[in-house]
């Protein structure tokens, strides 16, 4: 039976709760916007006592269905200023989900307090702990030193030096498989900040007398995630690693996400130097074809001391294993995992760095002060626009980044406020955000889905809220394709309604790679889903019923149709090299929630 | 390496840098051919010595490459191996046929 943990704050006081009837169906991202939407004053400050985070584990978190591990985190954004859900892999969902833990509310906030906790959760147990000592120090000394006292590999989740300071750019980390990198971050929207402002630095579940959820009709469920399994390996992104003579096969296990950049630079989509080309010239050097050479190149050198992987889980039970650790070419030792697409950009092409070394060390770096990359490429870039450090130049970029170590660094606190607040502070027009999250690794102008997208979203821009690009480039059932067609509202609201249902199931959103083109795939995806549940759930209407919760908040936080727009240079600035311009029109963004 | 409008510039990724000696995976793999009047893009890629099924998602100056279309003077042409592909659904909707012979309906043209 499935249990709702709430933690008090103020009194530091906690209880258990039985799931409310209505809430049966929902996990993840469901819940977590659920509870915000039913709980939480939209009008309140974000960094306050009214503000609440919501924790919650994928429906599937801790079952054997495939890729299922995904866990949610949601709170009002500081950075945003309306509903976020942020999702990550790691120990954390699978923990939660063996827990029997459906959630977590935390609500409140210690008067006057200088003291930091952290909230340990067990099997029917919950503590609240001092832990000063995990305050002010880096993210991975942090999760050693959490192993090292809790010894049964709990999952660990919370916030950096940047949240603790309430930075907008803080994300929430969460420790990988092996604890050997806080890099499993629900990253977007600040939500860090929302701990360090409930003076939390980590949550830890301890799976230890924990077990597998049972599903409604088991024997279904079962083949269905077989079935399920068979699909993805079959798939030639989502697939094998290597084929039967031995060659790479499966795109994501050998390449990671970051098979996109040099796909994304050929299509003219790649934003370059702070969105002004759709085209890096230095994009294979900082490709996933790039971290793939300098793995096997390190295995051969050093042997079983090698660090590198890729087809490297991101949680427990994920069989398309996406994620990757970079090695250091020197040593062969990890440098960081993952360096994942959308931070190969942010970090890379963004700021016109092609040097891979560089951009791991600044993914590193974020993991360890606890900032989103996206976010914090974005807000480098804004330094760079304003003239402060050159584009290009990686070494800057990192001394940069370092001053965020430093509370009395007032350039360090910037640097981690996210790129709104810091282009505005330095003087710049050119700011890639919507309703203040800044825009990741798809150029709206030649890919304009994916703009509508961006402007529309309620967690402000996000591709992965309703991800267009290969629907548009590609081709999808029904729909004229031209990733230079106007006519994408129908597109980005279906997106988005099948996306919310995803993050909730705690099915990776990459299986939609695999489901969009084998029905059996898809029908086993949603077998597992109703078998579990006992009951048939309609994908769409589940996945729309969530946007609605979410738009509500926002409408109520203040936002207004005004707010679903991208930034005027995308409108006025032609993208080399299709040179086009974001030209869709209002009537059409509006169109995407009309209804609604 | 001079890419007049006579000729058309090749970028391979993937397992198809083999085809340019010496290549390597962190760096751009470029050949220049000689343009072809009236060539459509399955033909160039008979030309490089390549079979359909060895090909993924590829693009003619940006924009992603049908069988039938014609490559243009001085084009540049992206060719990614068939396990390199947008990440992406519906690859049987393409109607390029690259990657799926199940071709239901081309709803790209």
């Amino acid at each position: 039976m499935s249990k709702v943990l709430r933690i008090n704050m103020e009194d530091l006081s906690h209880k258990w709760q039985n799931v409310k009837p209505a809430h049966k169906t929902y996990a993840g991202r469901a819940f977590t916007s659920t509870i915000l939407s039913e709980e939480v004053d939209p009008t309140c400050h974000p960094l306050r006592e009214q503000n609440k985070i919501v924790i919650s584990p994928g429906l599937l978190a801790g079952t054997l269905a495939p890729s299922s591990g995904r866990l949610s985190v949601g709170a009002k954004s500081p950075l945003t200023g309306g509903i976020k859900e942020a999702n990550a892999g790691g120990l954390t969902g699978t923990r939660l989900g063996n827990l029997g833990v459906r959630g977590i509310i935390i609500e409140g906030a210690p008067k006057n307090s200088k003291d930091w906790y952290s909230i340990l959760v067990g099997k029917d147990k919950c503590e609240i702990l001092k832990t000063n000592q995990y305050a002010g120090i880096g993210l991975y000394d942090l999760i050693g030193k959490v192993w090292k006292d809790h010894p049964t590999k709990p999952g660990i989740i919370g916030c950096g030096v940047a949240g603790q300071r309430l930075l907008e750019n803080a994300g929430v980390f969460g420790n990988n498989i092996e604890n050997s990198d806080p890099g499993r971050y629900a990253g977007r929207g600040g939500l860090g900040a929302v701990f360090g402002s409930k003076r939390i630095v980590a949550v830890i579940s301890d799976g230890k007398g924990g077990s597998r959820p049972e599903a409604k009709d088991q024997e279904k469920f079962d083949e269905a995630r077989k079935t399920f399994v068979k699909s993805l390996n079959a798939h030639a992104v989502t697939g094998k690693l290597k084929d039967d003579k031995g060659e790479p096969y499966g795109g994501l296990k050998n390449y990671g996400t970051n098979i996109l950049l040099n796909i994304l630079s050929e299509a003219g989509g790649l934003p370059t130097r702070g969105f002004r080309s759709g085209r890096f010239d230095k994009a294979a050097k900082i490709s996933g074809e790039a971290v793939h050479d300098l793995v096997d190149k390190t295995k051969a050198k050093f042997g079983d001391k090698a660090e590198g992987k890729y087809a490297h889980a991101c949680h427990p039970g994920c069989v398309m294993a996406c994620s990757n650790i970079v090695p250091y070419e020197e040593t062969g030792k990890q440098h960081v995992s993952p360096l994942e697409y959308e931070t190969a950009w942010s970090l890379g092409a963004n700021l016109g760095i092609g040097i891979l070394h560089d951009v791991a060390e600044l993914n590193r770096l974020c993991n360890d002060i606890g900032l989103d990359t996206i976010e914090a490429g974005n807000t480098i870039a804004m330094f760079m626009e304003a003239g402060i450090i050159p584009f290009g130049d990686g070494p800057k970029a990192i001394a940069l980044l370092k001053k965020a170590y430093d509370e009395d660094s007032v350039e360090g606190r910037l640097v981690s406020s996210g790129a709104q607040t810091a282009g505005k502070t330095l003087g710049v027009t050119r700011i890639p955000s919507v309703k203040g999250q800044a825009l990741p690794a798809y150029d709206p102008r030649p890919i304009k889905g994916i703009g509508v997208t961006y402007a529309t979203s309620t967690m402000g821009a996000d591709h992965t809220a309703g991800y267009t690009i290969a629907a548009e480039i590609l081709g999808i059932k029904g729909k004229v394709t031209d990733p230079r067609d106007l006519k994408k509202a129908e597109l980005s609201q279906a997106f988005q309604a099948t996306t919310a249902y995803i993050d909730s199931t705690g099915y990776c959103l990459f299986i939609a790679f695999c489901i969009l083109d084998d029905d059996d795939g898809f029908n086993a995806m949603k077998t597992t889903v109703d078998s579990f549940l006992g009951e048939d759930i309609d994908v769409t209407s589940y996945g729309k019923d969530v946007l609605k919760k979410e738009r509500e908040f926002n409408k109520k936080a203040g936002f207004t149709e005004a707010d679903d727009r991208l930034p005027e240079f995308f409108k006025t600035e032609p993208l080399p090299p299709h040179n086009v311009v974001f030209d869709v029109p209002d009537e059409e963004l509006d169109a995407v929630f009309k209804g609604f | 390496m001079t890419v007049t409008t006579d000729s058309i510039e090749i970028h391979l990724y993937g397992c198809l840098r083999k085809l340019v000696k010496g290549s390597r995976p962190d760096e751009d793999t470029t050949m220049t051919l000689e343009y072809v009047e009236n060539e459509t893009f399955i033909e160039l890629i008979e030309r490089l010595g390549l079979k359909r099924s060895d090909i993924g998602d590829c693009f003619l100056n940006g924009t992603l490459a049908k069988p039938k279309d014609i490559v243009p003077k001085g084009a540049r042409v992206g060719i990614f191996p068939f396990n390199m592909v947008l990440l992406c659904g519906g690859q049987h909707l393409k109607g390029h046929g690259y990657t799926r012979d199940d071709v239901d309906v081309d709803y790209y043209q």
